[in-house]
Protein backbone atom coordinates (compact mmCIF):
# COMPACT_ATOMS: atom_id res chain seq x y z
CA UNK A 1 0.00 0.00 0.00
CA UNK A 2 1.30 3.42 -0.62
CA UNK A 3 2.41 5.69 1.59
CA UNK A 4 -0.55 8.11 1.21
CA UNK A 5 -2.61 5.44 2.26
CA UNK A 6 -0.89 6.01 5.65
CA UNK A 7 -1.35 9.57 5.62
CA UNK A 8 -3.36 10.54 8.59
CA UNK A 9 -3.40 7.49 10.49
CA UNK A 10 0.92 7.85 11.61
CA UNK A 11 -0.02 7.97 15.12
CA UNK A 12 -2.56 5.53 15.44
CA UNK A 13 -0.57 2.84 13.60
CA UNK A 14 2.60 3.96 16.16
CA UNK A 15 0.95 4.16 19.29
CA UNK A 16 -1.21 0.29 18.54
CA UNK A 17 2.47 -1.50 17.95
CA UNK A 18 3.64 0.07 21.00
CA UNK A 19 0.58 -1.02 22.94
CA UNK A 20 2.01 -4.48 23.98
CA UNK A 21 5.34 -4.04 24.69
CA UNK A 22 8.02 -1.32 24.69
CA UNK A 23 9.69 -0.68 21.80
CA UNK A 24 12.83 1.17 19.99
CA UNK A 25 12.74 2.65 16.47
CA UNK A 26 13.99 0.19 14.09
CA UNK A 27 11.78 -2.71 16.00
CA UNK A 28 8.50 -0.20 15.64
CA UNK A 29 9.14 0.11 11.80
CA UNK A 30 9.17 -3.83 11.58
CA UNK A 31 6.59 -4.11 14.19
CA UNK A 32 4.28 -1.71 11.36
CA UNK A 33 4.97 -3.75 8.58
CA UNK A 34 4.54 -7.17 10.31
CA UNK A 35 1.34 -6.40 11.56
CA UNK A 36 0.21 -5.24 8.08
CA UNK A 37 1.92 -8.07 6.70
CA UNK A 38 4.42 -6.13 4.32
CA UNK A 39 1.24 -4.04 2.76
CA UNK A 40 2.30 -0.66 4.79
CA UNK A 41 4.94 0.72 3.31
CA UNK A 42 6.49 3.76 5.96
CA UNK A 43 9.40 6.03 4.82
CA UNK A 44 11.36 4.93 7.73
CA UNK A 45 12.95 7.84 8.50
CA UNK A 46 10.21 9.88 9.46
CA UNK A 47 9.14 7.53 12.21
CA UNK A 48 11.45 9.32 14.42
CA UNK A 49 10.32 12.94 14.32
CA UNK A 50 6.92 11.06 14.56
CA UNK A 51 8.05 9.24 18.04
CA UNK A 52 9.64 12.28 19.13
CA UNK A 53 6.18 14.15 18.51
CA UNK A 54 4.22 11.86 20.32
CA UNK A 55 6.38 11.98 23.39
CA UNK A 56 6.09 15.80 23.23
CA UNK A 57 2.26 15.67 23.58
CA UNK A 58 2.96 12.90 26.42
CA UNK A 59 1.42 10.21 24.52
CA UNK A 60 4.89 8.30 24.66
CA UNK A 61 7.76 8.14 27.07
CA UNK A 62 11.65 7.17 26.55
CA UNK A 63 14.58 5.85 27.85
CA UNK A 64 17.77 4.88 26.51
CA UNK A 65 19.18 1.37 27.43
CA UNK A 66 22.79 0.55 26.38
CA UNK A 67 23.08 -2.38 23.53
CA UNK A 68 26.60 -3.21 23.57
CA UNK A 69 28.77 0.17 22.71
CA UNK A 70 25.41 1.91 21.36
CA UNK A 71 22.63 3.76 23.23
CA UNK A 72 19.31 2.76 21.66
CA UNK A 73 15.93 5.08 22.62
CA UNK A 74 12.95 2.79 23.43
CA UNK A 75 9.43 4.14 23.58
CA UNK A 76 6.59 2.81 25.85
CA UNK A 77 2.89 3.71 25.91
CA UNK A 78 1.65 6.40 28.61
CA UNK A 79 -1.81 5.97 30.51
CA UNK A 80 -2.85 9.44 27.88
CA UNK A 81 -1.42 7.32 24.93
CA UNK A 82 -3.68 4.76 26.06
CA UNK A 83 -6.84 6.56 26.00
CA UNK A 84 -5.77 8.46 23.10
CA UNK A 85 -5.42 4.50 21.33
CA UNK A 86 -8.73 3.83 22.30
CA UNK A 87 -10.45 6.96 20.86
CA UNK A 88 -8.29 6.31 17.64
CA UNK A 89 -9.32 2.71 17.41
CA UNK A 90 -13.20 3.80 18.29
CA UNK A 91 -12.90 6.96 15.52
CA UNK A 92 -11.46 4.16 12.85
CA UNK A 93 -14.27 1.74 13.77
CA UNK A 94 -17.00 4.50 12.99
CA UNK A 95 -15.41 5.51 10.00
CA UNK A 96 -15.05 2.26 8.32
CA UNK A 97 -18.32 1.11 9.45
CA UNK A 98 -20.01 4.57 7.26
CA UNK A 99 -17.49 3.97 4.46
CA UNK A 100 -19.06 0.68 4.28
CA UNK A 101 -22.46 1.01 4.44
CA UNK A 102 -21.98 3.47 1.62
CA UNK A 103 -19.88 1.05 -0.24
CA UNK A 104 -21.82 -2.29 0.24
CA UNK A 105 -25.05 -1.15 1.16
CA UNK A 106 -26.50 -4.57 1.15
CA UNK A 107 -24.14 -6.12 3.35
CA UNK A 108 -25.11 -3.47 6.27
CA UNK A 109 -29.02 -3.77 6.09
CA UNK A 110 -29.88 -6.10 8.91
CA UNK A 111 -31.71 -9.38 7.99
CA UNK A 112 -35.35 -9.58 6.55
CA UNK A 113 -35.34 -5.80 5.88
CA UNK A 114 -33.67 -5.81 2.54
CA UNK A 115 -36.54 -4.76 -0.01
CA UNK B 1 11.26 -16.39 12.13
CA UNK B 2 10.33 -14.14 10.07
CA UNK B 3 12.78 -11.73 7.75
CA UNK B 4 11.80 -8.32 10.46
CA UNK B 5 12.66 -10.21 13.43
CA UNK B 6 15.63 -11.73 11.70
CA UNK B 7 16.80 -7.99 11.30
CA UNK B 8 16.52 -7.14 14.71
CA UNK B 9 18.47 -10.15 15.83
CA UNK B 10 21.18 -8.93 13.71
CA UNK B 11 20.95 -5.51 14.53
CA UNK B 12 21.41 -6.14 18.06
CA UNK B 13 24.22 -8.01 17.55
CA UNK B 14 26.03 -5.69 16.03
CA UNK B 15 27.79 -4.58 12.69
CA UNK B 16 27.97 -7.39 10.08
CA UNK B 17 31.73 -9.01 9.76
CA UNK B 18 31.75 -7.66 6.33
CA UNK B 19 31.04 -3.79 7.12
CA UNK B 20 34.47 -1.97 6.12
CA UNK B 21 36.27 0.40 8.36
CA UNK B 22 36.88 3.28 6.64
CA UNK B 23 37.17 6.70 7.35
CA UNK B 24 34.29 8.15 4.39
CA UNK B 25 31.83 5.93 5.94
CA UNK B 26 28.25 6.41 4.25
CA UNK B 27 26.18 6.28 7.41
CA UNK B 28 28.53 8.56 8.81
CA UNK B 29 28.23 10.98 5.79
CA UNK B 30 24.48 10.54 5.56
CA UNK B 31 24.32 11.36 9.76
CA UNK B 32 26.91 14.66 8.95
CA UNK B 33 24.97 16.18 6.42
CA UNK B 34 21.36 15.81 8.72
CA UNK B 35 23.25 17.12 11.27
CA UNK B 36 24.45 20.21 9.40
CA UNK B 37 20.86 20.84 8.04
CA UNK B 38 19.36 20.91 11.75
CA UNK B 39 18.79 23.51 13.85
CA UNK B 40 17.51 23.46 17.20
CA UNK B 41 18.69 23.26 21.19
CA UNK B 42 21.72 21.21 21.19
CA UNK B 43 20.21 18.69 22.99
CA UNK B 44 17.59 17.62 21.14
CA UNK B 45 19.40 17.95 18.12
CA UNK B 46 22.09 15.31 19.19
CA UNK B 47 19.25 13.04 20.57
CA UNK B 48 17.45 12.81 17.65
CA UNK B 49 20.74 12.31 14.88
CA UNK B 50 21.96 9.79 17.38
CA UNK B 51 18.44 7.99 16.90
CA UNK B 52 18.94 8.07 13.45
CA UNK B 53 22.26 7.22 12.85
CA UNK B 54 20.62 3.78 15.67
CA UNK B 55 17.95 3.44 13.43
CA UNK B 56 20.29 3.27 9.76
CA UNK B 57 23.35 1.53 11.82
CA UNK B 58 20.48 -1.32 12.64
CA UNK B 59 18.47 -1.20 9.23
CA UNK B 60 22.54 -1.84 7.12
CA UNK B 61 23.45 -4.29 10.32
CA UNK B 62 20.17 -6.36 9.47
CA UNK B 63 20.60 -6.23 5.50
CA UNK B 64 24.31 -7.55 5.67
CA UNK B 65 23.15 -10.42 7.92
CA UNK B 66 20.76 -11.00 5.22
CA UNK B 67 24.32 -11.38 2.87
CA UNK B 68 23.44 -8.26 1.02
CA UNK B 69 27.29 -6.37 0.16
CA UNK B 70 27.87 -3.70 2.67
CA UNK B 71 27.83 -0.96 0.27
CA UNK B 72 24.27 -2.13 -1.06
CA UNK B 73 22.89 -2.48 2.11
CA UNK B 74 23.69 1.25 3.01
CA UNK B 75 22.24 2.44 -0.20
CA UNK B 76 19.17 0.53 0.52
CA UNK B 77 18.80 1.80 4.01
CA UNK B 78 19.26 5.44 2.58
CA UNK B 79 16.25 4.54 0.31
CA UNK B 80 14.04 3.52 2.79
CA UNK B 81 15.20 6.31 5.06
CA UNK B 82 14.51 8.87 2.38
CA UNK B 83 17.44 11.25 1.50
CA UNK B 84 19.05 13.36 4.27
CA UNK B 85 17.56 16.67 3.32
CA UNK B 86 14.11 15.27 2.80
CA UNK B 87 14.82 14.04 6.37
CA UNK B 88 15.90 17.29 7.71
CA UNK B 89 12.16 18.91 7.13
CA UNK B 90 10.60 16.58 8.62
CA UNK B 91 12.87 16.44 11.99
CA UNK B 92 13.27 20.51 12.14
CA UNK B 93 9.67 21.03 12.46
CA UNK B 94 9.92 19.28 16.11
CA UNK B 95 13.45 20.81 16.75
CA UNK B 96 12.08 24.15 15.62
CA UNK B 97 9.11 23.33 18.46
CA UNK B 98 11.58 22.63 20.50
CA UNK B 99 13.84 25.37 20.17
CA UNK B 100 10.04 27.93 20.61
CA UNK B 101 9.68 26.03 23.93
CA UNK B 102 13.29 26.44 24.96
CA UNK B 103 12.88 30.51 24.59
CA UNK B 104 9.35 30.13 25.60
CA UNK B 105 10.93 28.99 29.44
CA UNK B 106 13.82 31.15 29.13
CA UNK B 107 11.43 34.04 29.06
CA UNK B 108 9.19 32.54 30.97
CA UNK B 109 11.74 32.16 33.75
CA UNK B 110 14.06 35.27 33.46
CA UNK B 111 11.60 37.91 33.15
CA UNK B 112 9.74 37.52 36.55
CA UNK B 113 13.02 38.09 37.79
CA UNK B 114 13.16 41.75 36.54
CA UNK B 115 9.74 42.52 37.57
CA UNK B 116 10.33 41.23 41.33
CA UNK B 117 13.80 42.98 41.40
CA UNK B 118 12.09 46.36 39.94
CA UNK B 119 9.36 45.97 42.29
CA UNK B 120 11.84 45.98 45.33
CA UNK B 121 13.91 48.90 44.10
CA UNK B 122 11.12 50.96 43.64
CA UNK B 123 10.27 50.08 47.36
CA UNK B 124 13.08 50.52 48.42
CA UNK B 125 15.13 53.50 47.39
CA UNK B 126 15.22 57.18 48.35
CA UNK B 127 15.27 58.62 45.12
CA UNK B 128 12.29 60.87 44.45
CA UNK B 129 14.30 63.73 45.48
CA UNK B 130 16.46 63.38 42.02
CA UNK B 131 14.67 63.36 37.85
CA UNK B 132 16.74 61.29 36.93
CA UNK B 133 16.59 57.96 38.85
CA UNK B 134 12.87 58.13 38.15
CA UNK B 135 12.82 58.99 34.65
CA UNK B 136 14.88 55.55 34.50
CA UNK B 137 12.41 53.97 37.32
CA UNK B 138 9.04 55.10 35.10
CA UNK B 139 10.58 53.44 31.60
CA UNK B 140 12.20 50.48 33.47
CA UNK B 141 8.25 50.00 34.83
CA UNK B 142 7.17 49.75 31.20
CA UNK B 143 9.89 48.08 29.99
CA UNK B 144 9.17 45.48 32.43
CA UNK B 145 5.62 45.46 31.58
CA UNK B 146 6.29 44.53 28.17
CA UNK B 147 8.84 41.20 29.92
CA UNK B 148 5.22 40.97 32.00
CA UNK B 149 3.26 40.27 28.23
CA UNK B 150 5.95 38.44 26.89
CA UNK B 151 6.01 36.00 30.19
CA UNK B 152 2.10 35.60 29.58
CA UNK B 153 2.94 34.81 25.38
CA UNK B 154 5.43 32.33 26.31
CA UNK B 155 3.05 30.11 28.80
CA UNK B 156 0.52 30.17 26.17
CA UNK B 157 3.15 28.90 24.24
CA UNK B 158 4.20 26.37 26.38
CA UNK B 159 0.51 25.18 27.02
CA UNK B 160 -0.21 25.31 23.10
CA UNK B 161 3.10 22.70 22.13
CA UNK B 162 2.57 20.47 25.38
CA UNK B 163 0.16 18.51 25.83
CA UNK B 164 -3.10 21.08 24.62
CA UNK B 165 -1.42 20.04 21.08
CA UNK B 166 -3.20 16.49 21.48
CA UNK B 167 -6.40 18.21 20.76
CA UNK B 168 -5.71 21.48 18.77
CA UNK B 169 -2.89 21.83 16.34
CA UNK B 170 -0.31 24.13 16.57
CA UNK B 171 -0.14 26.86 14.56
CA UNK B 172 2.82 26.99 12.06
CA UNK B 173 4.23 30.14 12.67
CA UNK B 174 3.91 29.84 16.64
CA UNK B 175 7.60 29.47 16.27
CA UNK B 176 8.19 32.66 14.71
CA UNK B 177 5.76 34.42 17.02
CA UNK B 178 7.49 33.13 20.24
CA UNK B 179 11.07 33.99 18.25
CA UNK B 180 10.00 37.90 17.95
CA UNK B 181 8.41 38.04 21.33
CA UNK B 182 11.49 36.73 22.85
CA UNK B 183 13.45 39.70 21.00
CA UNK B 184 11.22 41.84 22.50
CA UNK B 185 11.61 40.92 26.00
CA UNK B 186 15.39 40.75 25.40
CA UNK B 187 15.63 44.23 24.07
CA UNK B 188 13.71 45.69 26.58
CA UNK B 189 15.83 44.25 29.36
CA UNK B 190 18.71 45.22 27.83
CA UNK B 191 17.24 49.14 28.06
CA UNK B 192 16.28 48.14 31.39
CA UNK B 193 19.31 46.97 32.50
CA UNK B 194 20.55 50.11 30.80
CA UNK B 195 18.07 52.24 32.55
CA UNK B 196 18.95 50.56 36.14
CA UNK B 197 22.00 51.23 35.82
CA UNK B 198 21.95 55.21 35.65
CA UNK B 199 19.66 54.62 38.35
CA UNK B 200 22.09 52.36 40.42
CA UNK B 201 24.62 55.41 40.05
CA UNK B 202 22.37 57.99 40.78
CA UNK B 203 20.31 56.71 43.68
CA UNK B 204 21.39 55.99 47.85
CA UNK B 205 20.31 52.34 47.43
CA UNK B 206 22.97 51.47 44.79
CA UNK B 207 23.50 47.71 45.84
CA UNK B 208 19.90 46.97 45.40
CA UNK B 209 19.64 48.92 41.88
CA UNK B 210 22.63 47.41 41.18
CA UNK B 211 21.80 43.39 41.81
CA UNK B 212 18.45 44.59 40.15
CA UNK B 213 20.61 45.71 36.95
CA UNK B 214 22.91 42.71 37.15
CA UNK B 215 19.85 40.39 36.82
CA UNK B 216 18.12 42.05 33.53
CA UNK B 217 21.59 41.92 32.04
CA UNK B 218 21.89 38.17 32.39
CA UNK B 219 17.60 38.17 31.65
CA UNK B 220 18.44 39.70 28.40
CA UNK B 221 21.81 37.23 27.37
CA UNK B 222 19.68 34.26 28.25
CA UNK B 223 16.47 35.17 26.20
CA UNK B 224 18.71 36.95 23.60
CA UNK B 225 20.44 33.86 22.53
CA UNK B 226 17.80 31.74 22.64
CA UNK B 227 15.29 34.03 20.89
CA UNK B 228 18.10 34.23 18.18
CA UNK B 229 18.52 30.38 17.13
CA UNK B 230 14.53 30.34 17.28
CA UNK B 231 14.66 32.88 14.61
CA UNK B 232 16.73 30.48 12.72
CA UNK B 233 14.59 27.51 13.19
CA UNK B 234 11.51 29.44 12.12
CA UNK B 235 12.92 30.38 8.44
CA UNK B 236 13.74 26.97 8.49
CA UNK B 237 11.85 24.60 5.70
CA UNK B 238 9.99 21.96 7.81
CA UNK B 239 7.06 19.76 8.15
CA UNK B 240 4.51 18.46 10.53
CA UNK B 241 5.28 14.54 10.83
CA UNK B 242 2.04 13.54 11.76
CA UNK B 243 0.46 14.37 8.19
CA UNK B 244 3.62 12.40 6.10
Amino acid sequence: MRQDAVRGHLDGLLLAVLEPAPLHGYAIITAVQQRSGGVLELRTGTIYPALNRLERLGLLRSSWEAVGQRQRRCYELTDAGQRYLANERTAWQDFTTAIGSVLNPAASQPNGLAT
Amino acid sequence: MTTASKRTEAAESGPAESEPESRSDPVDEYVSTLDAALRGPVGAKSRMVAEVRDGLTETVAALTHQGVPYQRAVRQAVEEFGSADDLADSCQRELTIAQAQHTARAVAFTAPFLIACWYLVQNAGDIHDSPVPRTAQLLAVHLASVAGGAVLFAAATLAATGTLARWLPTPHRLPLYVAWTGTTASVSMAVAALALATASVLAENWLLTGLACSLAAVSHAVIAGSARACRQCARMPSMDPAIL
